[in-house]
């Protein structure tokens, strides 16, 4: 009997140490990294300037065949031509480029993509628009590029680009002789970014630009949350509009539109329910009534789109328009703003948004930004970068930028995601069926 | 009867040779004595006998001839026709040779003149020989010799006489013993060969007297009874040339001189190779049953010819001048190789049938005795088929075999899956794997492969050579073979054949019997047919001191053949020794018996010590890398955790479902609380499953899998499976007796409860297998991974990324392969992962590697292959990434050529320029065109060898921790892996499984140890 008991509890604690000493063995092990983003190069005549949060983030040219890369040691950076490829690790880095007393534009430094959409840019006689595709990665890539016009979808443009290198292509070569444009730039291999450039002219005359910030994919509903709008002067015309919008799929798509700002929500008339053919990029003219320096539309379709607002503005005399471009929701993230001080705004049913401003002097604090629908809010012109720490639901942004070369518009979304890749290991099982 | 006229035209002349006789030559020299036509002379040789041989011959008034004690029979024969007066005319004069262990029977030399009388051209005339002892027994009628030296009579072993080759028969030779002979051919032939002491001088003298062209018959009605003293070795055979006094030398010895000396030329290398070759095989049968001296004469004997050829070369001048016909004259009455072929079959499936199926000893009755009480005129009543399935054994096999066929159908055919690999297409190519000192797997390895891939390449070798079709088999009937293997000792445990083949058939379905098949633990399975055996032939494991030697290393040898396939025999092992020499010490401190404790250590390290050696140097590599012993063969798949295997379920891949819950542990539980034989065996039994729950608790990472995954336990379960088995069945036989006299109790109860488990838990298991089980990870397929365009390039690496299914989610893992599949036996030499090439795939995946096709190359990694399905991102990643350039894109996956130059064997210039060499699989031989240094991108291993003319290059170790050889001057050079030490590792494991094999086979006797009690 007493044997039978010590075997018994031998089982017992056996039992008892295995569940104890089971160590749950992680079947998976994840790396989290941002990827280095880009910055688009610097076209002729063309000056530019790239804010970064840190005197010690490194860089390296595109075209430089090592792959050491060096830091920055200053947060605002002129660009002399080629693209940069920067380790922001997790900030977004933002450019800002302008044509001398022409117009000026802001675009973020954005992380390798599988597809992006701009919505804007013509190939009509006016035109002086550019697309920039660069090629970051050490292996030649192949990319298709879609073109949508007023006329339909054009005919695939496929281009090879050898390792580390960019190509600019005239938005008139893609459908020569069409007013509207919609460009979808799908790398087919390759560690591809695109930047676009509306650029307009007549004869000697500019009539202003900027960059056309993309979307990542369509959507049914798009919120564009900041679009200049400039009051009119006595006797002047009220700033002009233009909605571009593109249903990509197959089927024709019904979408309404929502004009969001301090004087209220509202549908403008004739944008409830308007049919749009699919494949065709149409634009209707936003002439709202309204005080505000800026607003915002909420688009909703029955099928999936991508839309853009192209606003004209006057700056010093000149004429010139910016792009808006809808946003994704706000998430945390951080963007480098050094020098640009933007004037960013919320859109949201109900806005509580906590931000950590850090200055040029290395100070910190933290503004809440709370509000109904819209909320506004300057950055100080010391700050070097903004940390969304906490965003409330459904909560989108964009910023406006004035310069004396013009205004433009950047959208606040991380340029590049967190990257959270699972660590293979080495396992022989994998070479069995 | 003969013409008494006729007959006596002849006379005859008896020659008795004499050696020690004594024993036999009483009714030698009676039975000559009483022919029916008496001898005209009689005279006998004597060779010196020490024994009373001489007294009996003068007492019987023969006259004797002394000759020397190493006279040979030729010889002392010879010297007997000189002392025979002259032939005389008219007359035709015979001798008649008579051995002094012979007896003719009184009408045999009668019988002999008739069968010569109308037979001119007979010059010698034997009869039929029968047994001294046993008089029914036939010895000869007529001799011959096979072209592989045995002495050929064309009779079965031990046939009965019952007249079936009577007649006169035209043959070869007969034997001397009562041979009638010619006197003027013996004479005109030269008589007996000198050089034939003793032994087949019959065969070389009636091979002469047929190519002198005479003929030789075998008259059977003349019968003579031989004691064949010298060949039983029933006296000391001291002729000279007798080495060592070994009759069994000399008659090999003299069969080769036979066939060498009277063959024809061209034939004489052939019987070179055959006399050779089949004495090396008896050499190899006699040593497996311990005869190393009747082993030793078998090559001693061609050995002893070999060195002497003059002798044989004398010998065929001398027969060349007196032949008249040509040899092949005889092929007529040489035994066809077919016919010696089914003798030899016919033997060995005697011998295993007499092994298997042993006389009972029980003399058979007349039917008569047993219908001695019935009344004839009674019908009888016919045995229905239907009674046979009523058999308890019937019945469970076919029950068993029915819903193992249903539960395997979908694995009749290649089979692949769990822990199982793609197996080889033939034994060859794990033969190959074996006894190849460089494994092509991952980086490369120079491990030892584990010696249960010889043992499965020996049974493939049976099977026909497939290695698939030998697993499909072993799987398909694994759970029949375990009921078989069960049975066999349950039913040394009770008589009651309902209990034994119930608790067989709950073996056979156990949860780690369903769980070892289902997920392809070769191990396990072969662990669970093998593992009934052990107790059955160690019954005393306390007194473990009255097993025989023999025994203790028959066990060694199977305990060897279970280590082979999983080293965690060892520990089951080493546990059970230590108890047990524990509870030695303690018998010794109380009975202070030295001898005994001695002798218990002794066998007892024998068990542990046997099998560690024999799968040395696998055993010994584990002893460096302890987690091997815990390690199954395959690929490493995660067992369950400790709540499951403390219900004697191992867990994992095609295991039952934890609601299927076995009655062992209850049956384990219940006996210990039981007293005798049922609870020592639970007390194993809780022992082994105390051992399975500690060690589920722990995580390895080995057999090419560097993520660590919970052991498998199966072979611990096994001990506990097999042990709760016993124990119920111990229990029961014990509680039918007690319930059939008792009143209703609680062991009715307890019993009812049991039974009731047990029937519940068969039915759902079974349920189980046929239906959801048939779905398990084991199945037959024929895909493959790699696509067959990365396998045109030989020996190209291409580093494999894959989603696999672990621990419940998919993860992306990888490997490097040669160009293809991984095969049965390569998970267990698999190197671990070299952590540069870990570092860089980790880089290729997040898209931060801008220098892993560098690190890639530099490994010599050609290829990188993403293998369908995976996330398009990879793919994104890798496009991105500098140094890939995509070089297909098909269903099966993506693949991407890794840029610079690199392969297996890379020249390095002083400037740093690579130049990519031709290298084969293993070794190479190429021409460098300049001086540098030599990459070799395998795994470092100091048996890599470059040699350039003549000379060995220094080997260095790269950055990489690659080999690397300076080459100081442009030419030739050899790669090579030099497998010494491998070759060496197998000669040892080579004899050292032939010693333990002979030590556990049975032994043979000599002949003269065979009692005359046994001859008679």
């Amino acid at each position: 009997m007493k044997r039978s008991i010590v075997a018994l509890l031998a089982l017992a604690l056996s039992f008892t140490l295995a569940t104890l000493l089971t160590v749950t063995t992680k079947s998976s092990d994840f790396s989290e990294t941002y990827p280095e983003v880009v910055c688009p190069p610097t076209l002729n005549g063309l000056s530019s300037q790239i804010s970064v949060a840190s005197l010690k983030t490194n860089y390296q040219g595109l075209a430089t065949k090592s792959t050491k890369t060096i830091p920055f040691n200053v947060l605002r950076y002129p660009v002399n031509k080629d693209s940069l490829v920067v380790s922001a690790l997790g900030t977004t880095p933002v450019v800002w480029q302008s044509r001398r007393g022409s117009w000026a534009g802001g675009a973020l430094c954005t992380g390798p993509i599988s597809s992006q959409w701009f919505v804007g840019g013509s190939s009509d006689v006016r035109t002086r628009g550019q697309l920039i595709v660069i090629n970051s990665g050490l292996s030649a890539a192949i990319i298709d590029l879609n073109t949508y016009s007023e006329n339909g979808e054009q005919p695939v443009v496929s281009i090879n680009l050898v390792a580390k290198s960019f190509k600019v292509i005239s938005l008139d070569s893609l459908a020569t002789g069409d007013r509207s444009l919609t460009v979808q730039v799908v790398p087919r291999s390759g560690r591809i970014n695109a930047f676009m450039i509306d650029e307009l002219g007549a004869g000697l005359k500019a009539l202003g630009g900027d960059f056309v910030n993309p979307v990542n994919s369509s959507a049914k509903t798009l919120v564009i949350p900041a679009i200049p709008n400039q009051i009119p002067k006595g006797g002047q015309k009220p700033s002009a509009h233009i909605l571009r919008i593109v249903a990509p799929s197959n089927v024709d798509a019904n979408f309404s539109l929502e004009l969001i700002s301090k004087n209220g929500i509202f549908v403008p008339v004739g944008f409830d329910s308007r049919s749009i053919k699919a494949g065709v990029v149409t634009e209707f003219v936003l002439s709202p009534k309204i005080i505000a320096n800026s607003f915002a539309v909420r688009i909703t379709s029955d099928e999936p789109i991508v839309a853009a607002i192209s606003s004209k503005l006057i700056t010093n005399g000149r004429r010139d328009f910016v792009w808006s471009t809808p946003t994704s929701a706000l998430t945390p993230m951080k963007m480098a703003v050094t020098g640009l001080s933007p004037l960013i705004d919320f859109v949201g049913d109900s806005i509580d948004v906590k931000i950590e401003v850090a200055l040029v002097n290395g100070k910190k604090s933290i503004v809440t930004i709370r509000g109904i629908d819209v909320a506004t809010w300057q950055v100080p012109i010391t700050a070097r970068s903004i940390t969304i720490i906490e965003a409330s639901r459904e909560t989108h942004a964009g910023a406006l930028i004035a310069s004396i070369n013009g205004f433009g518009y950047i959208p606040i979304t991380p340029g590049s995601q967190l990257t959270k890749v699972e660590i293979p290991h080495s396992n022989i099982r994998v070479l069995n069926p | 009867m003969a013409d008494k006229a006729a007959l006596g035209r002849h006379r005859v002349s008896a020659i008795i040779v004499s050696h020690d006789g004594q024993a036999w030559l009483p009714e030698t020299v009676a039975a000559l004595t009483s022919q029916t036509r008496p001898l005209d002379y009689i005279v006998a040789v004597d060779t010196a006998s020490k024994d009373s041989t001489q007294q009996l011959l003068k007492s019987a008034r023969i006259p004797i001839i002394d000759a020397d004690r190493n006279t040979g029979f030729g010889e002392a024969v010879s010297m007997g026709v000189k002392s025979l007066t002259p032939v005389l005319a008219e007359t035709i004069e015979w001798i008649w040779l008579i051995h002094d262990d012979c007896a003719p029977s009184p009408t045999a030399l009668e019988f002999l003149l008739q069968a010569v009388e109308s037979r001119p051209q007979v010059a010698m005339v034997g009869p039929k020989l029968l047994g001294w002892h046993d008089r029914t027994r036939l010895l000869e009628a007529g001799v011959s010799i096979a072209s592989n030296g045995a002495r050929w009579t064309g009779l079965e072993e031990l046939e009965y006489d019952q007249g079936q080759h009577d007649g006169i028969h035209d043959v070869l030779s007969v034997s001397t013993a009562g041979a009638l002979i010619r006197r003027e051919i013996f004479e005109e032939i030269g008589g007996f060969d000198k050089n034939l002491a003793l032994f087949r001088d019959d065969v070389d003298f009636g091979w002469r007297a047929r190519v002198a062209g005479h003929t030789v018959i075998a008259a059977t009605s003349a019968v003579v009874f031989h004691a064949q003293a010298a060949a039983s070795e029933r006296r000391i055979v001291d002729v000279e040339g007798a080495f060592l006094h070994r009759p069994l030398l000399l008659d090999r010895r003299n069969a080769a001189y036979v066939l060498l000396a009277n063959s024809s030329w061209w034939m004489i290398p052939w019987l070179v190779f055959q006399l050779l070759s089949s004495a090396m095989a008896r050499s190899v049968g006699y040593l497996l049953i311990k005869l190393p001296g009747y082993a030793s004469d078998e090559l001693l004997a061609v050995a002893s010819l070999i060195v002497k050829p003059t002798l044989i070369v004398k010998a065929r001048k001398d027969r060349k001048a007196k032949r008249f016909v040509s040899s092949r004259i005889v092929s007529a009455y040489i035994p066809p190789r077919w016919s010696q072929l089914r003798l030899s079959t016919s033997h060995v499936f005697e011998a295993i049938r007499s092994r298997l199926l042993p006389e009972s000893g029980l003399t058979s009755t007349s039917i008569l005795d047993s219908l001695e009480d019935e009344d004839l005129l009674v019908p009888t009543k016919g045995v229905g088929w239907s009674n046979l399935f009523k058999k308890p054994e019937v019945a469970g096999f076919i029950i068993l075999s029915v819903t193992t066929l249903i539960a395997s159908r979908m694995r009749l055919g290649t089979l692949i899956g769990g822990a199982l690999p793609m197996s080889p297409v033939g034994a060859h190519d794990l033969w190959k794997s074996y006894f190849e000192s460089w494994h092509q797997v991952g980086m490369g390895t120079s491990q030892a492969a584990p010696p249960w891939i010889a043992i499965l390449a020996l049974c493939a070798s049976i099977f026909f050579g497939k290695a698939a079709f030998f697993l499909t088999i072993l799987f398909l009937l694994a759970p029949i073979l375990m009921m078989w293997s069960s049975l066999r000792l349950f039913k040394k445990i009770t008589e009651n054949t309902w209990i034994s083949v119930s608790a067989s058939f709950i073996y056979a379905i156990s949860p780690v019997a369903i769980a070892a098949v289902n997920s392809g633990r070769l191990a396990t399975v072969v662990a669970l047919i093998i593992a009934p055996q052990i107790p059955i032939l160690l019954i005393h494991w306390k007194e473990i001191e009255s097993h025989s030697w023999r025994r203790i290393f028959l066990i060694s040898l199977l305990l060897a053949v279970l280590n082979s396939f999983a080293l965690s025999v060892m520990v089951i092992l080493l546990g059970l020794i230590l108890f047990a020499l524990f509870g030695d010490y303690r018998s010794f401190v109380v009975n202070k018996s030295r001898p005994l404790f001695l002798e218990r250590l002794k066998k007892r390290l024998t068990l542990l010590l046997v099998p560690l050696l024999l799968t040395a140097p696998y055993s010994f590599e584990a002893l460096l890398a302890p987690s091997k012993f815990l390690r199954e063969p395959g690929l490493s798949v995660a067992g369950g955790k400790a709540h499951l295997v403390i219900l004697g379920n191992p867990g994992g891949i095609g295991s039952l479902p934890w609601w299927l819950i076995s009655p062992l542990p209850l049956i384990l539980c219940v006996a210990l609380f039981t007293s005798g034989k049922a609870k020592v065996i639970a007390l194993f039994g809780t022992g082994f499953l105390s051992a399975a729950v500690f060690f589920s608790s722990f995580s390895l990472a080995t057999h090419g899998d560097s993520a660590p995954s919970r052991i498998w336990v199966g072979i611990f379960l096994v001990g506990a499976t097999g042990a709760a088995c016993m124990a119920g069945v111990v229990i029961l036989d014990r509680l039918r007796a007690v319930l059939i006299t008792s009143h209703f109790h609680f062991r009715h109860i307890l019993a009812a409860l049991l039974l009731f488990f047990a029937l519940v838990y068969s039915t759902l298991t079974l349920g189980w297998s046929v239906t959801a089980g048939a779905n398990s990870p084991l199945q037959n397929s024929v895909t493959t991974v790699m696509p067959a365009f990365l396998s045109v390039e030989k020996d190209t690496k291409t580093l494999v990324l894959r989603e696999i299914k672990s621990e419940g989610s998919n993860s992306i893992q990888y490997y490097i392969s040669r160009g293809k599949d991984i095969a049965l036996g390569e998970p267990d030499v698999a190197p671990p992962q070299v952590s540069a090439i870990a570092a860089a795939t980790q880089a290729l995946i997040d898209g931060s590697g801008i220098s892993s096709s560098k690190v890639f190359a530099d490994f010599g990694i050609k290829y990188v292959f993403v293998k369908t399905p995976f996330d398009r991102n990879i793919v994104r990643t890798i496009d991105g990434l500098g140094g890939f350039t995509r070089a297909s894109a098909t269903s099966v996956g993506v693949v991407w050529r890794v840029e610079g130059v690199t392969g297996r064997l890379v020249l390095i210039g002083k400037d740093g320029d690579r130049e990519l060499l031709e290298a084969g699989e293993i070794g190479a031989r190429v021409i460098v065109t300049h001086p540098g240094k030599i990459l070799l991108t395998e795994s470092y291993d100091r048996s890599w060898l470059v040699l350039q003319n003549g000379y060995r290059l220094e080997r260095t170790l790269s950055e990489l921790g690659l080999p690397m050889f300076i080459a100081t001057q442009s030419g030739e050079i050899s790669l090579l892996h030099d497998g010494t030490i491998r070759r060496a590792w197998l000669s040892y494991q080579i004899i050292a499984w032939i010693v333990v094999v002979i030590a556990a086979a049975p032994a043979g006797r000599r002949k003269r140890e065979i009692s005359e009690k046994e001859l008679a």
